[in-house]
């Protein structure tokens, strides 16, 4: 299976994405996006709740019942991730991430961790993981949304509260200018 | 795929720690109940929205909403 057929997202990618005015361009880029169990307890807001199951309703979102094999391999992740001098992962995203290798799905998340446990850990090399920053990129590279691409993450800033690191932000301009 | 050093990811960090506490409300923060105020602390410092939330026995997305509320951003 392709892996951009299929993403698994952590909750703290799908509470920061649900308050974004264009977040069905997930389903636009995905067949269908996993959500592990962990992640729907953590939602409560009626906002959030809604979207999440009229998703899962329709498709575009689908349960992800985290397995003995992943976890066991998500635990093992969490410990690795802890041998390195800079900030951990724990279970929630490890599962992500386990999963992301043992299924090849992408692996969306907004949580540092995450991202620098697939640099260092040699299990997760060749994993994708992407954050809003790819994944709006991606959408715009597609032209499945459309704007001034500044205006686009400016949006989203606003919308959600989130912070692109200014550098990286300024590098992923630059290509879609260089794109268009 | 995002790929860095060790040295890179340490200053990436340091410089969201230092974007979180400058646009941090200090006044809300500090205004908080010992629980809530500890947990917001701690996310400034460390931008880990999961552990905050378990420190603050909030759910996460309740917690996300909380530091939206005390003006942190969540840099990444």
């Amino acid at each position: 299976m392709s892996a951009e057929e299929f993403a698994i997202a952590d909750t703290c990618f799908l509470i920061d994405w649900a308050s974004w005015r264009q977040r069905d361009l997930l389903f636009r880029l995905f067949k269908t996006v996993f959500v592990p169990e962990l992640v729907i307890r953590e939602i409560k807001s009626e906002r959030t709740v809604e979207w999440v199951a009229s998703s899962l309703s329709s498709g575009s979102l689908s349960l992800f019942t985290e397995t003995p094999d992943i976890i066991s391999f998500a635990r093992d992740l969490v410990e690795r991730s802890k041998l390195f001098p800079v900030r951990g992962i724990d279970l929630p995203e490890a599962i992500c991430l386990a999963a992301g290798r043992m299924r090849n799905y992408v692996v969306i998340t907004e949580n540092r961790g995450a991202l620098m446990a697939a640099d260092f850990i040699e299990e997760l090399s060749g994993v994708k993981v992407w954050r809003s920053l790819e994944l709006i990129a991606e959408g715009l590279r597609r032209k499945l949304i459309k704007g001034d691409p500044r205006k686009v993450f400016a949006e989203y800033e606003m919308d959600t509260g989130h912070r692109f690191p200014r550098k990286d932000l300024e590098v992923m301009l630059h290509e879609l200018e260089g794109e268009n | 795929m995002i790929s860095r050093g060790i040295e890179k990811w340490k200053k990436l960090e340091e410089e969201a720690r230092e974007i979180r506490r400058s646009e941090a409300d200090w006044n809300f923060i500090e205004s908080q109940p010992p629980k809530i105020r500890a947990a917001l602390k701690f996310y400034v410092e460390t931008g880990d929205l999961y552990v905050a939330s378990r420190i603050a026995d909030m759910s996460i997305e309740e917690f996300n909403d909380l530091r939206k509320r005390a003006g942190i951003p969540n840099v990444c």
